[in-house]
């Protein structure tokens, strides 16, 4: 897609007038009865929609396992469509997931009961941490002992899982049973196959969104000293990282509302890997130039870029951000950013995935639930091209790429149940009820772990029927619909041993953020490590699947 | 007495064990060399199936095991044939080999040989034989030698654990009141286990916005009670965690050998007119040397595999600050998935340790003799 073709499509963003529109208009062909069957179809599922919607309802609280039951109860229309009821007696299986937040697997254990008790079968539980996921996954399939049917796994692993032939293959009823086309276009094939074929059913669309604190950026006294610390520019939101890095240095020693503010939030320890994301996302508009795909390697040589100008630049920038940023700021990975900080009032700018923007409306946990703005992450305004080895500042203004970080989660069925015609369709049943097209819906409305990723879950009166305010949706939903979509957006390498990586990387970066080696030196040092990495792994097959993830 | 003489005789009389004759010694040698070369043989063709020097072998490691039992078997049938009686006897060795053999000779060879292996669980060619490389890669880690650096801080930390302990247990071998209610109180941190530790004080008591020690500590003026935040803020701030959940352990130790040591010896030096500090130091500390040598190694061996507070408080950081080995060995392993250079990195860790610790109990027997 052309920038200026983005660009118009962007301009035709929803909003109340155009959906309204378009609501009347097949309100319209319903009443005529001109879409006979089918419009009964649809208004049943619109009605389940708004019904489950409401279960327990935006700002009435979190969720219990009582609300996923109900959810899971109520979307077991499909599964009584294809399955007989106890046709699974007998049945057991194992389920590989995450319990990070409290969420992820315990909501899949409430909706999943219903299934258990109409089809019979059983289900055991392999609930960890995030930073145990990686580990646990790899050891279990080098050592061939899978000991799980049914995986929640992120794509960025699918290169190990699928490409050893462990997966099972998506039977064709279930991809009619999910409504597998109804998936956002980032998310569709390559992503979720391997060799052409379907493994994954997607429960997760993943890119990290930039939070920002409303309420800080309308702020008059600030607006007031911004101005009088001599800056010329309006005080508003940044757009840029130029602009983040000014605000979050202005913001150090402010008060709001009679408390300490700061802006920018980094994460500078450790996560089990899953901490370099922060990292890209300050990188990418620096380092992800609109004529190349490739951003954390050279594509054709798996030479890694982390040791060039754009990457360098976001370390430093971290490094200059960290004296205005909170204190013990060091010691803090993104589950202390996300939820101990930025859902709690600290901070007013944060990159994360879409959880956010569930839980600061939907949670008890948030303290700021009003009080939340969303937008694509930052831009830059230069961008480095790797080719020519020169910043660029590009004709149509800053750049940005939005980091599709980590591609979501998905719900896999593992090969072991393939000798097993029953145990594959429980597997494959079960499957596909976490996927339905209506319980997804629930998942992204409420904190879940997961975030929008289907082009049904971009309605946006379904979202304020549930109770969202439509200003704070539109935000939050478009500042995800304009990453997945974005020209430029740089995507997760779908390659083996991805996260070892990252967490060679991160290891480095600790040092470089502690003051023990400076950026350039850390950065080449990663490189380094990184090279090893590849030459471990093999490097042929490393460029092949990176090529394939980029679609080069 | 002749009598009784005769009856210790006969107590003390040792029956000469009957020879196994010559056919049956030949028997027992043959099957011992047969089990022997059967078991070797095994274990070659395996470790050239895996450095990939034959195609020939076996998918896994079980053969190993099957032919390990086999020349178990055979080796004790071949002594009982070989030596008779006495090899009967052998015999109610054998349980004690098994499991020598199965838990620590075994598993030894077995890290030495992962060890020399390139293995990283992602690679698709899998566990590649690669010699003394991983030896190598070692010398040049930074992660490593800096993990090893701070082990030396903590290890020489616990002689500052001692000392507190051995201050509690002579205050709670003194009457003073309510000394059992101290003593329980006092080792309650004991019985916490170290997640639970890292939780309560790392992510609680010790949190910079609301954690009463950083607000007791801006009360005082500190500015930014930052724990963790510099590099020697946060190592002390590791190593009072753990000093707070392992000093109930020396000290208890220590009131148990203070308890058992004569009252007399004591009173002889007051009555000599020693006073507080010249009886501790003369008599007390010097006849509670074998106690507090076993506790300190005991303590060390413990301090070394440090890892758990770690992990939950700051990963190693701020910059590899607080990494230990065994937090360092468990990255490796865990986010890296590099078996190989994980088991590397413990191999040569667990051969410092054995040194470390034989010295140190050399040291201690000469200085005890020295001393008392």
């Amino acid at each position: 897609m052309k920038q200026q073709d983005y660009d118009w499509l962007s301009a035709l963003h929803a909003n109340r007038r155009t959906v309204l529109k378009g609501a009347a208009s097949a309100a319209a062909l319903g009443a005529s009865g001109a879409l006979g069957t089918f419009s009964e179809i649809a208004l049943a599922q619109n009605n389940l929609r708004a019904q489950i919607g409401q279960i327990p309802g935006v700002g009435k609280g979190a969720p219990t396992d009582a609300d996923w039951q109900k959810v899971g109860e109520l979307c077991l229309g499909p599964t009584k469509a294809s399955i007989k009821e106890g046709e699974f007696k007998g049945v057991e299986l194992s389920f590989m997931g995450l319990n990070n937040q409290n969420l992820h697997n315990l909501l899949f254990r409430g909706f999943l009961k219903p299934w258990e008790a109409y089809t019979g079968a059983k289900i055991s539980w392999i609930d960890l941490a995030q930073a145990d996921y990686n580990p646990r996954l790899q050891q279990a399939i080098a050592t061939g002992t899978v000991d799980f049917d049914i995986l929640e796994m992120g794509a960025p692993f699918e290169g190990d899982v699928c490409g050893k032939g462990l997966a099972s293959e998506m039977p064709d009823w279930v991809k009619k049973q999910i409504d597998i086309d109804d998936y956002v276009d980032y998310l569709k094939p390559p992503v979720g196959t391997w060799n052409g074929k379907t493994y994954r059913v997607t429960i997760d669309g993943d890119c990290h969104n930039f939070n920002y604190r409303t309420d800080v950026f309308s702020d008059p006294a600030l607006a007031k000293a911004w101005k009088d610390a001599g800056n010329a520019s309006e005080w508003g939101v940044p757009k840029t990282w130029q602009q983040v890095q000014a605000v979050t240095k202005f913001l150090k020693g402010q008060k709001f509302k009679g408390q300490n503010v700061y802006g920018y939030l980094d994460a500078p320890k450790p996560w089990g890997g899953f901490g370099f994301y922060f990292l890209g996302s300050r990188a990418t508009a620096y380092a992800k130039h609109p004529d190349d795909k490739a951003w954390l390697f050279d594509v054709d040589t798996m030479k890694p870029r982390i040791n060039n100008p754009a990457w360098v630049r976001a370390i430093q920038d971290v490094i200059d951000a960290l004296p205005s940023e909170p204190a013990d700021q060091l010691n803090a990975d993104p589950n202390t950013t996300g939820f101990q900080q930025f859902l709690a009032g600290i901070g007013s700018m944060i990159p994360w995935w879409g959880d956010i923007g569930q839980v600061a409306k939907a949670s008890d946990t948030s303290v700021i639930g009003d009080t939340v703005g969303f937008d694509i992450l930052p831009g830059s305004d230069d961008v480095y091209n790797s080719k020519t080895g020169k910043w660029e500042k590009l004709p149509s203004g800053p750049n940005h790429a939005p980091n599709c970080a980590y591609l979501g989660w998905g719900i896999y069925v593992m090969a072991r149940v393939n000798g097993d015609e029953k145990k594959h369709k429980a597997a494959w049943s079960a499957a596909a009820h976490l996927g339905g097209k209506d319980l997804s819906f629930w998942m992204v409305l409420y904190p879940s772990g997961f975030q929008a990723h289907r082009t049904s879950h971009f309605q946006y009166d379904e979202w304020v029927a549930a109770g969202y305010d439509r200003k704070y949706i539109t935000s939050y939903l478009n500042s995800q619909i304009g990453s997945y979509n974005h020209p430029n957006r740089a995507v997760e390498p779908r390659i083996p041993g991805i996260f070892q990586y990252y967490s060679i990387a991160e290891d480095e970066l600790t040092k470089i953020f502690a003051g023990k080696v400076d950026p350039q030196t850390g950065a080449n040092n990663i490189a380094a490590a990184w090279e090893k990495l590849t030459d471990q792994i093999g490097r042929e097959r490393q460029i092949g699947l990176y090529k394939a993830s980029l679609g080069v | 007495m002749q009598n009784s003489v005769s009856v210790s005789d006969d107590l003390h009389h040792q029956p000469a064990a009957k020879r196994a004759p010559g056919s049956r010694k030949a028997a027992g040698r043959a099957l011992v060399l047969l089990a022997s070369l059967g078991f070797a043989l095994v274990v070659l063709i395996q470790v050239l199936h895996t450095t990939g020097a034959t195609g020939a072998g076996f998918s896994d490691w079980r053969p190993i095991l099957i032919a390990y039992l086999v020349w178990a078997v055979a080796f004790g049938v071949g002594r009982v044939l070989t030596r008779g009686e006495r090899g009967q006897r052998a015999l109610f060795l054998l349980p004690a080999v098994f499991f020598t053999v199965a838990v620590v000779i075994f598993p030894t060879i077995f890290g030495i040989y992962i060890a020399s292996l390139d293995w990283n669980l992602s690679s698709i060619e899998g566990p590649r034989f690669s010699g003394f490389d991983n030896l190598r890669g070692m010398l040049n880690d930074t992660y490593y030698w800096n993990a090893l650096g701070n082990m030396v801080f903590y290890t020489v930390a616990v002689l500052g654990e001692y000392a507190i302990a051995f201050g509690l247990a002579l205050l709670l071998s003194a009457e003073i009141r309510a000394r059992k209610f101290f003593r329980v109180v006092f080792l309650l941190p004991m019985m916490l286990s170290p997640v639970a530790v890292s939780w309560m004080i790392g992510k609680s008591l010790l949190e910079y916005r609301f954690g009463p020690a950083a607000t007791l500590a801006r009360y005082l003026g500190w500015d930014n009670p930052a724990f963790f935040a510099s590099p020697w803020m946060a190592r002390f701030s590791i190593q009072a965690m753990d000093a707070w959940v392992s000093i109930p352990f020396i000290m208890i130790i220590l009131l148990a050998g203070l308890q058992a040591m004569p009252k007399e010896v004591q009173e002889a030096a007051k009555v000599d007119g020693a006073n507080g500090w010249q009886s501790f130091w003369h008599v007390t500390f010097p006849i509670m040397l074998p106690v507090s040598i076993t506790v300190l190694i005991i303590r060390i061996i413990f301090k070394l595999k440090l890892a758990d507070i770690v992990i939950n408080v700051t990963a190693g950081g701020p910059g590899g600050a607080t990494d230990t080995v065994s937090s360092f060995i468990y990255r490796v392993y865990r986010d890296r998935s590099n078996v190989g250079y994980g088991t590397a990195l413990a191999m040569v860790y667990l051969l410092l340790i054995i040194v470390l610790l034989t010295l140190m109990l050399r040291l201690s027997k000469r200085w005890t003799q020295k001393v008392v």
